[in-house]
């Protein structure tokens, strides 16, 4: 098989499973697929809001986030089934590096790329002019016969050396653009680092909501212009947007 | 030999990938590829088109590319269409699943022009294309 496919994690025994699957596949429907085991981690559960300062409650609720935001950074990537995989994504705590790592490495790329074209771009450039000045001369009748044999012959050179040099310019285009592929996988990790943040952000509100004092509750709800009433019970999902968060803080005094 | 005329879908989530792809089909000859963003979007276009290929991302919101694969085989339009799998890690699980809904093939990102057309060779010689 290509060593091509082997660089990046594909496997010639993934290769024949697949084959042998999908060849087994082609008269009969799809059977049931298997459950790839994953963990989703949800957010913690609402608890009963009778009283909201009830201190055993604040310690359940904040274990329970704990429990949910550590499981979050376990399907981060902390899980060592996924650190064993082919690909090398470090463990939860470097993935900030990772993004730093993996956009350096593309600058870099991308940078050596536009080093080695351009001189080739260059040469192509000041041989066609030189080129050219010498068929100026001769347009000008100030060529002899053996100088236009030797143009001619210099001419046809530069020509044959052409698609060369274009080739080459064009593999580091390729490969400036390849290098570009960095942004799938950082921009993956980005949107998963901001949806536990979303979701720590989230949990801490309501508990927040959960714990305001009453006396405090009724202040808040006449504080906000627009949006969904807050309810003492403490919905998970009633303050959900950025304004609506910051009105609710800053009526909280924090 | 694979007609270069050839109507390619390519479905990712992210448009650095779709671009890539799409480049990198241009480089094989295949100048005739159009992109959708999720798997919803990818079926309302296959519905609506005459595509003969589609390259699909594993992981997109509102419809993974699993969820993509399971609706292009249930609809007796599009059933016949060559699917190629694009995974970020070469799992057993998901290429057992990737085989067993019905993908034509797979490759593992992030993949070189190379390996891209050795997948699609691959699938055109089983298709007969």
């Amino acid at each position: 098989m290509s060593n091509a496919s082997q660089e990046n994690g594909d496997t010639d025994d993934l290769e024949a499973l697949f084959d042998s699957i999908a060849l087994a596949n082609t008269d009969s429907p799809p059977t049931a697929p298997i459950q790839a085991a994953t963990k989703v981690a949800e957010p913690a559960p609402v608890a009963d809001a009778g009283t909201p300062c009830n201190n055993e409650k604040v310690f359940s609720q904040l274990g329970q986030m704990t429990r949910s935001l550590h499981d979050s950074l376990r399907e981060l990537g902390y899980d060592k089934a996924l650190e064993s995989a082919a690909s090398s994504i470090p463990d939860t705590r470097d993935r900030l590096n990772y993004i730093a790592t993996m956009t350096e490495q593309a600058a870099d790329r991308a940078l050596n790329a536009t080093e080695i074209a351009k001189p080739i771009q260059e040469k192509l450039s000041t041989e066609a002019i030189a080129l050219s000045q010498q068929w100026q001369r001769l347009f000008d009748k100030q060529l002899g016969v053996e100088q236009f044999k030797d143009l001619v012959t210099q001419t046809r050179d530069y020509l044959n050396r052409v698609p060369q040099q274009t080739q080459a310019t064009n593999a580091q285009l390729m490969e400036i653009m390849m290098a570009q592929d960095f942004q799938d996988l950082t921009g993956q990790v980005i949107k998963k680092i901001i949806d536990v943040a979303q979701q720590i952000e989230r949990q801490l509100i309501q508990l927040l909501v959960e714990t305001t004092p009453p006396a405090k509750m009724t202040e808040v709800n006449t504080g906000l212009l627009n949006g969904p009433v807050i309810q003492g019970e403490g919905r998970g999902d009633v303050v959900t947007n950025q304004a609506q968060v910051d009105d609710f803080l800053d009526s909280l005094g924090f | 030999m694979a007609d270069k005329n050839m109507k390619f879908l390519v479905v990712d989530d992210f448009s650095t990938m779709r671009r890539i792809v799409r480049n990198l089909l241009k480089e094989l000859g295949f100048n005739n590829a159009d992109e959708a963003e999720d798997g919803v979007a990818a079926l309302t276009k296959l519905r609506n088109g005459n595509f003969q290929f589609v390259v699909s991302d594993w992981n997109m919101p509102n419809m993974t590319g699993l969820e993509l694969l399971k609706a292009i085989r249930a609809d007796a339009n599009l059933k016949h269409l060559p699917v190629l799998m694009v995974t970020a890690e070469a799992k057993k699980e998901n290429i057992v699943e990737a085989a067993q809904n019905g993908a034509s093939g797979y490759v593992v990102k992030p993949f070189t022009a190379a390996t891209l057309e050795e997948k699609l060779n691959k699938i055109f010689e089983k298709l007969n294309m």
